[in-house]
């Protein structure tokens, strides 16, 4: 069961006091469109963010053009560490990149991130689980059954976030979605740059997702939060989340090589290990 | 003693055997998680990609809930809510960040209703459900969702 955070009771009291129909619809005025505020919502909201896995980033890539994601796919091993905070970060760059090698359609690289997948979940400690989701992918690597390898990459990291998150520790598990975020994001910037436009650009508008990240960084316990790469990894949101919130008229070649740039530097930082 | 208390064991033991086909069979968040999935074969027919993570939670009877999601423009959405209650009423839609409502071919059956977004551009929208009972106060409910 996931938590809930009730809405002050004082708002909900002055939204109905003031006679709001019960449904939250367009909220019209003499000064103008309002913006819709969920916060003023007369209900319940759901603190939880689901993050979008990097492939529903690049079908929308693929619709716009043909991005040659050969070039995107990286063929680096992850390096080894006892370092947990850091093996959850790159579990989550590592199943990212599984997303990119799938859209290369690309078998041999699938098969090695699945192998890479089984390395970090044995050093992880949590093999047992994800072992049957790295079989399938590589069983399905040599079919070239890409339908099935983009599920398996999906349960691979929810099997390990969900396994996180039994053994209460929900910031390993935000670690592999920060992770899996920061590689998607970046493939998505390369892509982007190289074929710019403003449809394509506009997919890097995701400030509540940074803001969500922000907020799951600040409630981290002090070790995790001041650990080297997630202090580095606040930061470099904090810049990425401005080049957002500054794009009001769209995001420009600049911002997006900016953001691609912030991206690369926290992923080396999560590589470097030691 | 001892006979006292083997006895009352067997007889404790004897009751929750006879009282054991009346007790009633309850449902799980994992029912309504299945109900979800079950709204979703449809769609996954038409091309959708299902997610495997969701929101779940038990929730009061008719009470409001949101949840703020990323979505995509040129990606079409779906989203399924599942409850495993007998007599389940939804209500399920989707706001854009001016609070104008985008859902569409909303649909509902017993256990799970289902609505499409096609969003009109990259950005955070909001989902607003509930689900209804005049039977139970309290609902398990499951939110999934899928891109094509």
């Amino acid at each position: 069961m996931r938590a809930f955070v009730p809405l002050p009771p004082v708002i909900c009291a002055l939204l109905l006091a003031a006679g709001l129909p019960a449904s939250a619809t367009a909220q019209g005025g003499k000064a103008g469109v309002q913006e819709f505020d969920p916060r003023a919502f007369p209900g319940q909201m759901v603190d939880d963010v689901i993050v979008p896995v990097p492939s529903e980033v690049f079908t929308v890539l693929d619709k716009l053009g043909s991005p040659n994601w050969h070039q995107e796919v990286r063929k680096e091993k992850p390096p080894k560490t006892g370092d947990r905070t850091r093996l959850s970060l790159l579990f989550g760059v590592t199943v990212a990149e599984g997303f990119v090698a799938v859209q290369a359609e690309d078998k041999e690289s699938v098969k090695d991130i699945g192998r890479d997948v089984i390395d970090l979940a044995t050093a992880l400690g949590l093999i047992k689980s994800v072992r049957p989701h790295a079989q399938a992918i590589l069983d399905a690597a040599d079919k070239g059954d890409w339908a099935s390898i983009r599920k398996e990459f999906d349960k691979t990291q929810k099997t390990v976030r969900d396994a996180m998150d039994q053994m209460k520790d929900a910031d390993l598990s935000q670690c592999v979605s920060l992770g899996g975020w920061l590689r998607g994001t970046a493939s998505v910037t390369s892509v982007v740059t190289k074929n710019f436009s403003a449809d394509s650009a506009e997919l890097l508008n995701q400030p509540m997702l940074v803001e969500h990240f922000l907020a799951r960084i600040e409630r981290m316990g002090r070790d995790r939060r001041e650990h080297d790469a997630v202090a580095d990894i606040a930061k470099g949101l904090k810049t990425i989340l401005a080049r957002m919130e500054g794009a009001v008229d769209g995001f420009t070649r600049d911002a997006v090589r900016d953001i691609g740039k912030v991206c690369e530097s926290l992923l080396a930082e999560i590589r470097n290990v030691k | 003693m001892i006979f006292t208390v083997t006895l009352l064991r067997r007889a404790a033991l004897l009751l929750a055997v006879c009282l054991l086909p009346v007790l009633p069979v309850f449902a799980t968040i994992d029912d309504a998680h299945s109900f979800a999935m079950e709204a979703a074969i449809p769609f996954v027919k038409k091309g959708f990609i299902v997610r495997e993570d969701y929101w779940n939670g038990e929730v009061k009877s008719g009470q409001r809930l949101m949840v703020k999601h990323q979505m995509f423009k040129g990606n079409e959405y779906a989203f399924w809510i599942g409850c495993p209650e007998d007599d389940a009423e939804f209500e399920l839609t989707v706001l854009d960040e001016k609070g104008v409502e985008i859902a569409l071919d909303f649909t509902a059956s017993q256990y799970f209703a289902s609505m499409r977004v096609n969003p009109p551009r990259s950005g955070t929208y909001t989902v607003i459900f509930s689900v209804s009972s005049k039977s139970s106060k309290s609902l398990y409910w499951a939110l999934a969702y899928g891109y094509r």
